[in-house]
């Protein structure tokens, strides 16, 4: 799609693009549904933004549909200021200028802080989400008219006096058409890997990403790979699996800096701790993000229970497998996640220290546990209640 | 599998209601006032205790400790957890304590002990026992106060600036890294030596070691007692400050209750500055208990030992398995200094950055630094004789009274330094150790850390409909009793640290010295 009313949204110099182009906006449509594409929705102001996704909840790379609901309710608050940051900023220090289509730098975790992304219209920020949808066309006014089509109403309709002008009309999977100033893409990302494939022979994973060894090192002797770009082939711990984020690719950086030294050295440097846990802390719609281990029990099968609990600020989700804990997603100031991380990486056995009372009979047998909870911290323990045999459990967490 | 389980489960249930059911009332008989400020356990209350139970609190704690009760007794053993009085209990039932299970008035359930427990047992007495969850998984997790020449006028023009400081120095949350340099080899040394290695590597003042328990070393640590596992959890997250109930505040003096004391520790005006750091051993302070729990699991079986429950997993202190914890626990407590002194290193460097100056030239010096949650070895007199005895300190602090031999020259005319670190945006308290304190309480007091404020909260009608129907469309059923049993909540354990430091001061275990407001706090 290389119209000039489709921006994506990848590096350091298509934001800068971006951000010229919101000054006039009225109404943008925002596709994809990974971190930036939230982050964006969340940052956008004095702008309505129609939001295609491709799948039936928001947020869905990172957080499961519970959550995505979580974040629905968000939507249409106002940003907050937030001034302190928990950890270092990370900045672009050259003041580079979108002049070439050379490649900008990529995205750190605080691209969106420094960044003022208010339109300039009197427009109070509302957001409509269009779910399971992809983008078929887009089409300039003309042809709209030409093909005798009728723009989709939605309730962002309602400010907009001027809904008959607008440069685009983006024809959605789903037969609805939205007209708006431009659309943005932030569909995600493949390993870049074209550029260095040319003359060399490195084996390659089935995503497209450079196999890594557990000391970073390709097939190709002496040279090592971190990042996005790699795919990490060796055997996986069992609470940790990779996932293209900026916190990971930093930590591959950092070790894969450290396995060329200790092979220059010729000396045996253990696998770094951070490989034996996932763990990824991050903010949407201002709200504190922490995914925990195998946060939405990937590779589980059915064998998990979800404990969870839900609140006007907090949601907290909790996955266990043979009475063991083995991730959890944590939304808010709910202040678990130490206990939660040690909890994971202890791999205690939860089953002695769960008390069940109440076991009513169980038409669908004990196979299947889905659960869901209200848990209470203020004794270190939880309440919930079981979908299928209702029953209230309780359980101490050591401390 | 299953069918174990289901058959585990139900001799549970019929161990409760056989042998646990008794009514409130019932319950009532076991215990008695014995002053203002205690109530006494019963031999009874619980199967088994060898001594008395005893546990402190005022009107408004005393309260809740019965509310906490009562509630276990209506549901019948349905709510399914241990109310702090019957842990309290269940410990004074551990083979060779001595004198009584103590509760101090921050208690609230635990991981076997309850947090604000303390218990002490016999050394010579070769049943006597060391349990890990009488220590806790957050091994010698503690508190630090430093203090500074600065006044709260200086700070807050500048304050958002300081915080952000100290959160660029110091790392905190789920996954972040130590920034102190360290290596396998280096581990191994920090883990024998404590602050001693700190000193050696530069990152500690001559003077801090002076004003810490133990002198920031354990001597009895042993490194090669602590696994592998434990080391490598252990190894990134030196120096860093971690997240829950962990932080560091910026503070001021609220208030001063007495003077000398406070001079003697630096603090001569209301609204002069302090920095509190209150963290622990991290990773692997659990990764050594965890080990350790399983260890005692199997020895408990071949050597016999009974308990009420489960999570009271404990070794005989001379065998294998509970000397190998005590040499791994001091390693873990070795760990929780150091990691404490790098974030001293840490904070000193964020003032002397934000004010153009030195660390020396703020006067940033550790007042003190306590343990929470640790076992030492003591003297203490017991019937007129006196005895060496394991001291299990869970979620309560050492007090020791003025002229001891193990608390620094400095304040040997005051008594030891108690640090109360409140919950997060609540007051923090210096107190002081008494004589009565080491009379009534083995030289004990509460510690003040309880569960962060935001539990506290009130909770607002949970729309969690919404997020019931998206797990249903992903073709989970779902189907829910009542919106009742949805909004059951369990008795509110949240307790005041004004309230808790105000009972120990009229109990006599400590006395009040400093009041500190927080005016800034890092957390992850």
């Amino acid at each position: 799609m290389n119209s000039p009313y489709v921006l994506g949204i990848r590096d350091t110099e298509s934001v800068q693009k971006f951000q010229q182009r919101l000054d006039s906006a009225r109404q943008i449509m925002v596709v994809g549904n990974g971190g930036i594409a939230t982050e964006l929705v969340y940052e956008i102001e004095n702008c309505s933004v129609i939001w295609a996704i491709k799948d039936e909840s928001i947020n869905n790379a990172f957080v499961d549909a519970a959550a995505g609901k979580f974040f629905l309710k968000k939507l249409d608050e106002r940003k907050q200021e937030n001034k302190t940051l928990k950890r270092m900023k990370y900045t672009v220090t050259e003041n580079t200028h979108a002049k070439t289509d050379d490649l900008g730098g990529a995205l750190g975790p605080d691209w969106s802080s420094n960044l003022n992304m208010c339109g300039n219209q009197k427009i109070i920020k509302k957001v409509h989400v269009e779910y399971k949808v992809e983008v078929e066309k887009i089409l300039t006014a003309e042809e709209l008219k030409a093909a005798c089509l009728q723009p989709s109403t939605s309730h962002l309709d309602e400010q907009s006096e001027c809904e008959c002008n607008w440069p685009i009309y983006v024809v959605l999977s789903n037969g609805k058409i939205y007209g708006c100033d431009f659309l943005v893409s932030a569909t995600g990302v493949i390993p870049n890997t074209d550029v260095l494939l040319q003359g060399n022979s490195f084996d390659l994973a089935e995503d497209g990403g450079i196999k890594v060894n557990s000391k970073m090192q390709t097939n190709i002797q002496n040279v090592f790979s971190a990042g996005d770009v790699c795919t990490a082939s060796w055997e996986i711990a069992e609470h940790w699996f990779q996932m293209r984020l900026w916190t990971q690719a930093r930590q591959m950086g950092a070790y894969a800096a450290k396995c060329m030294i200790a092979e220059e050295k010729k000396m045996e440097i253990p696998m770094d701790f951070c490989f034996e846990l996932f763990a990824h802390v991050t903010k949407f719609f201002n709200y504190k993000v922490v995914l925990l281990g195998k946060y939405n029990a990937q590779g589980l099968g059915n064998n998990y229970e979800l404990l969870l609990r839900v609140e006007e600020d907090e949601f907290v989700k909790v996955v266990l497998s043979n009475n063991k804990l083995q991730g959890a997603i944590l939304i808010g100031e709910t202040d678990l996640e130490e206990t939660f991380e040690n909890l994971i990486l202890n791999q205690m056995d939860f089953f002695f220290f769960i008390f069940i009372p109440v076991l009513t009979a169980c038409a669908r047998g004990f196979f299947l546990w889905h659960i869901i909870v209200t848990f209470n911290f203020f004794n270190n323990f939880y309440f919930y209640i079981c979908l299928h045999h209702i029953c209230i459990f309780s359980m101490f967490l050591p401390s | 599998m299953h069918e174990n389980r289901i058959k585990t489960t139900a001799n549970t249930v019929c161990h409760l209601i056989c042998t646990k059911m008794r009514t409130y009332n019932e319950e009532l008989k076991f215990l008695d006032k014995v002053t203002q400020r205690s109530w006494r356990i019963k031999k009874g209350f619980v199967e088994n205790m060898n001594v008395e139970g005893l546990f402190y609190v005022n009107d408004h704690l005393e309260k809740l400790m019965f509310d906490e009760l009562k509630q276990s007794c209506n549901n019948r053993g349905f709510g399914g957890f241990l109310p702090a009085m019957k842990q309290i209990g269940n410990v004074a039932a551990l083979p060779g304590i001595v004198v009584k299970s103590i509760g101090l008035p921050d208690v609230h359930s635990g991981y076997g002990f309850a947090i604000g427990n303390m218990a002490a047992f016999d050394m010579d007495d070769p049943k006597a026992v060391v349990s890990p969850g009488g220590v806790g998984f957050d091994i010698n997790c503690g508190v630090r106060l430093l203090r500074t020449n600065l006044d709260e006028k200086d700070v807050t023009p500048i304050k958002e600036q300081l915080c952000q400081c100290l959160f660029n120095h110091i790392p905190v949350g789920v996954g972040s890294k130590g920034i102190i340099p360290m290596n396998a080899q280096a581990l191994e040394e920090a883990l024998e030596m404590g602050m001693d290695w700190s000193l050696r590597e530069g990152y500690s003042w001559a003077e801090d070691k002076e004003h810490c328990e133990e002198y920031g070393r354990m001597l009895q640590a042993d490194p090669s007692k602590v696994s592998s596992r434990a080391k490598k959890r252990g190894l990134p997250q030196l120096g860093t400050l971690g997240a829950g109930n962990h932080y560091a505040e910026v503070q001021v003096v609220d208030e001063i209750f007495d003077d000398y004391a406070a001079r003697k520790m630096g603090i001569d005006h209301t609204g002069q500055v302090c920095v509190m750091i209150h963290s622990g051993s991290r990773g692997m302070g659990h990764q050594v208990a965890t080990d350790a729990l399983v260890a005692m699991e199997k020895a408990m079986k071949r050597d016999k030992i009974n308990v009420n429950d489960r999570q009271l997993a404990c070794a005989h202190i001379n065998s294998q398995e509970g000397q190998d914890y005590l040499k791994g626990m001091a390693a873990a407590a070795n760990y929780a200094w150091v990691n404490r002194t790098s974030m001293t290193f840490l904070s000193r460097q964020a003032f002397a950055k934000i004010f153009n100056t030195t660390p020396d030239d703020l006067d940033m010096h550790v007042i003190y630094d306590v343990s929470h949650n640790i076992a030492k070895i003591e003297q203490h007199f017991v019937e007129g004789k006196q005895k060496t005895l394991l001291v299990h300190r869970k979620g309560s602090t050492r007090a020791f009274p003025p002229h001891h031999p193990l608390i620094p020259v400095d304040y040997q005319l005051t008594g030891q330094p108690v640090l109360i670190g409140g919950t997060m945006g609540t007051c923090s308290y210096v107190l002081t150790g008494t004589d009565q304190g080491m009379e009534d309480t083995f030289g004990t007091t509460c510690h003040g850390a309880g569960r962060a404020l935001s539990r506290a909260k009130s909770r607002r009608n949970l729309d969690y409909m919404d997020v019931l129907h998206a797990l249903e469309d992903q073709g989970i059923s779902i189907r829910v009793a009542s919106p009742k049993l949805v909004m059951e909540e369990a008795p509110k354990s949240y307790k005041n640290v004004t309230d808790v430091v105000n009972t120990c001061h009229d109990a006599g275990i400590s006395k009040k010295a400093i009041k500190l407001r927080p005016i800034g706090v890092i957390k992850g």
